[in-house]
């Protein structure tokens, strides 16, 4: 689902150890849609939000088997079947020459495939997210900057900024109005 | 003392402070014993918000003279590596050195000298990602830039190798109005296009994949609403979410688990285009693991002369650091004397072997007329990095420079001796014959330094050199953290601007 609402609220820390200790805490309190912002990405953070794993490696386990397919099916119909040639005598399906390519096929569609999937998931496999306005001072610095969305089940505006700030967050803003400050 | 409790890691060295040794806190460790502690990977006590601004300068400010100077040389080189092919396409390859019985001459050269300098970036991120090695994140974009410029350079020698190189798509399988008439998927000249496109472009992703959140950052920073635009783009509009974090970071895993075997099958396949033809003193089984281990020689040799460089006209000493040097530079001595060993055991086998011409070519390589060659290489590759089982060279940043220039110019000398001297001398004596480059050889050969060095300069010009986000990964917070006061106040500067 592409993210339509942006109301929200929206508070930060200083340091990944209240970030991760905060996430706990949301998650226990019942909140689904929230996301932490941060400069870069804290180790035990998808626990602590009760995310699963990422699913991008069954991606990569099939773009690889269509790899391997594409090469071996490229190679055995080309030297078995379109152009049979003799060289020095060697069977025309000679397996052992074309594993090379074959692994390397694998490779380019297991890796550019995940890299792109990777990119666009992180885009549509996620919540609504902040206007980008309130959280661009920090979040890519050195804030770790919490978002409750609107579109949350147990949304309640006032209750949501009264969770935030008893947190310990600080900066904590209600993006009420639909665009928010960025529109 | 627990680690959160601050103290140990919250240590602010200076770079000339470093020892390379861990810091030791007595009676801090479990039942009273010591705790060794790394020193900081970052050191100058930087924050968060000083890592952002120290990289992303050179990327937002007018380059300095030092970077037109090198710039207008380095542009100068590749004008006549671009003469030289204009050349060469004009007049053919009579302007080479290469003849019979020497068919392979300064191109083969070059290209493997090149691809194994593109084997460290990728190592480096991939393999030492793996393996968890922290140090990693101060070089590894460098390296990876490094890695897609040599592979860039490397390209090119194999086609303009060709003759015509103007039909190098034919190596390419394609339905075809020739018949269709394909490939020979049984030569290890077709495994190569697939092995260095594949490499190329995973290089790529993975590079590009890990500039993506610092992309993001120099778009915060950014003031212009054009640059904010293109940046913005460039990072998809990364914004750190970290719904977006968990599938990057898997995907980034996944793309230093296939990158690793990658590097090693790439130059094993072109350890192939030697290894599985006929001639004495190719046809060899440890092919390889040399050629693997021999790139990953030259490739460090080539960031540690980049990275003295960023050091010194980058300002990037508080985050390249000399424990990083150092530890590069053990890792040069390592691959050094495992080369070394390569080296001997080729000896060891062509005499235990009893293959008269195995024996004879490799008496030849050492003692006949290319004996300098061979003499050039094994010094430079490997006795020379010896000089690193003393720690104070390990430290020294002249020497770590000197010798990381003297194993490149060994490496494209073992290079050199391998496909020279067992051409040169085969199995006929009536058809021996000596090999020398011409002018237009040694054109071609710096001019591609001309295109690198290009390459990178544009690189350190335009986009964060350091792994912003790594970086701050693995610093302390309780040095690196801004004050709440800060943030709140800059939140507020920024809305009012």
């Amino acid at each position: 689902m592409t993210p339509t609402s942006n109301k929200g609220v929206l508070g930060h820390f200083c340091e990944p150890a209240d970030a991760l200790a905060a996430a706990a805490k949301v998650r226990d309190a019942g909140w689904k849609h929230f996301d932490f912002l941060t400069p870069f990405p804290i180790h035990g953070m998808e626990e602590a939000m009760g995310q699963k794993r990422s699913w991008i490696p069954w991606v990569t386990l099939v773009l690889a088997l269509c790899g391997i397919l594409f090469a071996q099916g490229l190679q055995n119909y080309v030297m078995i079947f379109d152009w049979p040639m003799n060289f020095g005598g060697k069977p025309h399906a000679a397996w052992p020459a074309f594993i090379p390519i074959t692994f390397e096929a694998m490779v380019f569609w297991a890796a550019l495939g995940s890299a792109l999937v990777a990119i666009i998931a992180g885009k549509k496999d996620t919540i609504p997210q902040p206007p980008p306005m309130l959280v661009k001072t920090g979040a890519t610095i050195d804030r770790f900057v919490l978002w409750i969305s609107a579109t949350d089940p147990k949304w309640n505006a006032a209750e949501a900024e009264a969770f935030v700030k008893s947190l310990g967050a600080h900066g904590v803003r209600l993006v009420d109005v639909e665009g928010g400050a960025d529109a | 003392m627990t680690r959160h409790e601050a103290s140990p890691y919250a240590t602010v060295m200076d770079d000339s402070q470093l020892t390379g040794r861990p810091i030791v806190l007595a009676g801090a460790g479990p039942y009273g014993g010591d705790l060794e502690i790394p020193e900081p990977l970052v050191t100058g006590g930087k924050k968060w918000s000083d890592v952002d601004r120290d990289i992303c300068m050179h990327a937002e400010q007018f380059p300095t003279k030092k970077w037109w100077i090198a710039f207008s040389v380095a542009l100068t080189f590749l004008g006549v590596l671009v003469f030289s092919l204009i050349l060469l396409f004009y007049s053919g390859m009579g302007i080479l050195g290469i003849n019979s019985p020497v068919g392979w001459g300064s191109f083969i050269i070059n290209f493997v000298f090149w691809i194994g300098i593109g084997h460290a970036g990728t190592l480096i991120s991939a393999v030492l990602f793996l393996f968890r090695q922290q140090w990693r994140t101060g070089i590894n974009r460098a390296a990876e830039a490094m890695t897609l410029f040599a592979v860039a350079c490397a390209g090119i020698f194999p086609i303009i190798h060709l003759g015509r190189a103007w039909f190098a798509y034919w190596l390419v399988p394609y339905p075809n109005a020739r018949g269709p008439l394909w490939i020979n998927f049984n030569s290890p000249l077709a495994w190569d296009i697939f092995a260095i496109s594949t490499y190329g472009l995973v290089s790529a992703a993975f590079w590009y994949v890990g500039l993506l959140p610092d992309l993001a950052t120099v778009r915060d920073r950014a003031t212009h609403p054009w640059r904010k635009a293109i940046y913005n783009a460039m990072s998809f509009g990364w914004t750190g979410s970290h719904r977006a974090w968990r599938h990057y970071e898997s995907a980034y895993m996944i793309l230093a688990g296939l990158a690793t075997p990658l590097v090693f099958s790439v130059h094993t396949i072109v350890s192939f285009d030697f290894a599985t033809s006929v001639m004495p003193g190719w046809h060899t089984t440890i092919f390889p693991p040399y050629f693997v281990i021999g790139a990953i020689f030259s490739g460090f040799a080539m960031v540690i002369t980049l990275m003295t460089f960023m050091r010194g006209y980058f300002g990037m000493k508080n985050y390249v650091t000399l424990n990083h040097m150092e530890s590069m530079a053990k890792i040069l001595m390592l691959t050094g004397m495992l080369v070394g060993f390569a080296y001997s055991t080729e000896f060891f086998m062509a005499w235990y072997s009893g293959s008269e011409w195995e024996g004879f070519v490799f008496k030849n390589r050492a003692f006949g007329p290319y004996g300098w060659a061979y003499f050039i290489m094994f010094t430079c590759n490997a006795i020379v990095p010896q000089i690193f089982w003393w720690k104070k060279m390990r430290r020294h940043t002249w020497v770590l420079f000197v010798v990381s220039i003297l194993v490149n110019v060994g490496m494209w000398f073992e290079r050199y001796v391998i496909v020279v001297t067992s051409l040169h001398r085969d199995y006929l004596p009536s058809s021996w014959g000596m090999y020398s480059l011409t002018r237009w050889d040694f054109a071609i050969l710096f001019g591609s330094f001309g295109l690198f060095f290009t390459l990178f300069l544009l690189f350190v010009r335009f986009l964060p050199v350091v792994a912003i986000s790594e970086v701050k990964g693995v610093m302390d917070p309780k040095v690196a953290r801004s004050a709440p006061t800060d943030t709140v106040a800059a939140v507020a500067a920024h809305q009012e601007a």
